[in-house]
């Protein structure tokens, strides 16, 4: 009996519940060099902008213990030179694409949105409200992330609803007190799913020179560093929605999937460890698969939220 | 490009410090050319997370060497590793130096550890193209002068400058560079700290000879999509762009690099 890896987010079908980070995996070209990326639930693209970015001066990463800190700066080609250089590769190659964008302005979430939906760009888009890395949401919400003021994510997430029928996804900051708040607000402004976590604003300091090690100061921590709080994130989260729980955070090996699996996520990104293992995303879904033939799991969504809790 | 486990077949301490790494792998080894590099998982465990860029020194039949300096936990790591080990490398990554039929002065500029991807491109120069090749080693002092005898037995003019003076010219490889005089076209080739790289692009701007950096940065993926390690630069086509090192890089035409941004 062949297991069913397929799960759904609004009314979109994926074939697997693996994706992988946006900003890890560029827009699928390098690794489309070491397997074949149309095997994956979906390819989830670098943040894309109205105009193309040039992003934070470097350096932009630093190593940390059992992981990383960037602050590209979101850095893009835009969303004109996406459509055209990317795109038909990305669908040449068979790919689900989840387009992540980002704007300034609610008007730029919009119009990005409906660029997509017109041009065909994607097949879920992914609004990232939690970039720690630019200082463009200050102004208007009095937080340095939109994802950090409730009330502004029911705001961005109703607007870009209202323009497009495509499954929307709303990508969550950490760097909160609670992340159940943000997450309730994005399921009430119309999202079909919130993915999180993003990255945790932290900081590196050269203790020689005393100078901060990135340009930018502080960046957003990720990698297996990050992976009991991301979990613990996705846990809470999935229980306090309706909608489906996108799970990153730290995410290595198939153990790791399967973890965010249980606690609530319906689907899962690979991320930083991407860099380490360009082979990372398939290989996490080769092992999801051989763990439901192992333990006797027809369909992945019995695994989901299937956290056994005794009394 | 891909992953490749690769055997240790030998591994040195050069100078106190500095380590010579040779792995075996033919794909590998066939693939390689002259200022690309590798990626190196120096562990299996997550620390350090990421793996380690790595220029090749030289190109085998069979294998690759890099030349490595012992600097944090990740370096320490890899000189603890034996004879008959296995590494996991992916690459070769970037691009390679170009070289110019026309041209048959070639001069090499390395400071310190930067002379690690020279070998190599002297190499290829013989065998491929001819001509004369002049080589400026820079170092600290006398113990950590790197790849003389190599150079030397190639056939290569070398010279040598040591901060203290204990070999060589004492200065900077700068130094020698400023007061050497060629009359013929020349490709100047450097590799080193960032400042030094800087002043050698002055030198070879004045005397409109062509230069090629092999630049070194942070960085995570080695591939491209981590955008970790860009450069300023000004290339013909596109007005301003961050440059990948990784990508674009590691070797860039000096004259596209955006100094005063840097």
């Amino acid at each position: 009996m062949p297991v069913s890896l397929k799960v759904k987010i609004a009314n979109l079908v994926l074939k697997n519940p693996v994706t992988v980070a946006s900003g890890t995996f560029g827009y699928g070209e390098e690794f489309a060099e070491y397997f074949d990326i149309s095997k994956l639930g979906a390819v989830t693209v670098k943040s894309l902008t109205l105009k193309p970015r040039l992003g934070n001066t470097p350096p932009r990463i630093v190593e940390t213990p059992a992981g990383m800190l960037n602050a590209i700066g979101l850095q893009n080609v835009g969303i004109e030179r996406y459509i055209k250089e990317k795109l038909p590769f990305l669908r040449e190659k068979g790919c689900t694409i989840i387009a992540n964008i980002y704007g300034t302005t609610i008007e730029e979430y919009c119009s990005l949105a409906q660029i997509l939906e017109k041009e065909n760009g994607a097949d879920a888009i992914e609004i990232n409200l939690s970039c720690p890395n630019v200082h463009d949401a200050r102004a208007q919400s009095k937080c340095p992330l939109i994802a950090q003021s409730p009330e502004w994510v029911e705001k961005y997430t109703s607007s870009v609803r209202e323009k497009t029928s495509l499954p929307l996804i709303v990508k969550l900051t950490p760097n909160v007190t609670s992340i159940i708040e943000p997450a309730l607000s994005a399921e009430k402004g119309g999202a079909d799913a919130v993915s999180l976590v993003n990255t945790f604003l932290g900081m590196s300091i050269d203790a020689q020179t005393r100078r901060p090690k990135l340009k930018n100061i502080v960046g957003g921590l990720s990698g297996p560093c990050i992976k009991p709080i991301a979990l613990r994130m996705v846990w809470e989260v999935s229980r306090a929605v309706k909608i489906p729980v996108i799970g990153m955070g730290g995410i290595c090996n198939a153990e790791d999937a399967i973890e965010f699996l249980i606690a609530g996520a319906r689907m899962i990104a690979v991320g930083s460890y991407n860099f380490r293992d360009p082979y990372a995303p398939v290989r996490v879904l080769e092992g999801i698969e051989r763990y439901c033939v192992d333990n006797g799991i027809e369909d992945i969504n019995e695994l989901i939220g299937s956290l056994i809790i005794e009394e | 490009m891909k992953l490749y486990d690769c055997i240790v077949s030998s591994h040195n301490e050069v100078a106190p410090g500095y380590f010579r790494l040779v792995l075996k792998d033919k794909e590998l080894a066939e693939l390689s050319q002259p200022g690309q590099f590798i990626m190196l998982e120096v562990t299996n465990t997550y620390e350090p997370f990421l793996r380690r860029p790595m220029s090749i020194e030289r190109i085998f039949s069979d294998s690759i060497s890099i030349l490595y300096k012992v600097v944090g936990k990740g370096t320490k790591l890899l000189s603890t590793i034996s004879i008959g080990e296995i590494i996991n490398v992916q690459g070769p990554l970037g691009n390679s130096f170009p070289i110019d039929p026309n041209v048959k002065e070639y001069l090499l500029v390395g400071g310190g550890i930067g002379i690690a991807p020279f070998p190599a491109l002297a190499e290829k120069i013989i065998r491929t193209h001819g001509g004369n090749i002049q080589v400026i080693i820079g170092a600290k002092n006398h113990p950590q002068v790197l790849c003389e005898r190599d150079f030397r037995e190639m056939g290569c003019k070398v010279y040598v400058a040591t901060e203290d003076g204990s070999y060589g010219e004492k200065g900077l490889v700068t130094d020698i560079l400023e007061n050497l005089n060629i009359n013929s076209p020349v490709t100047v080739y450097t590799c080193g700290p960032i400042r030094m790289i800087k002043k050698v692009h002055q030198i070879c701007e004045q005397r409109d000879w062509v230069c090629y950096a092999s630049l070194e940065a942070n960085m995570a993926c080695g591939i491209g999509v981590c955008l970790g390690c860009v450069v300023p630069v000004k290339f013909v086509v596109e007005n301003e762009m961050m440059a990948r090192v990784c990508k674009e890089g590691p070797i860039f035409d000096t004259r596209v690099i955006q100094w005063e941004k840097i």
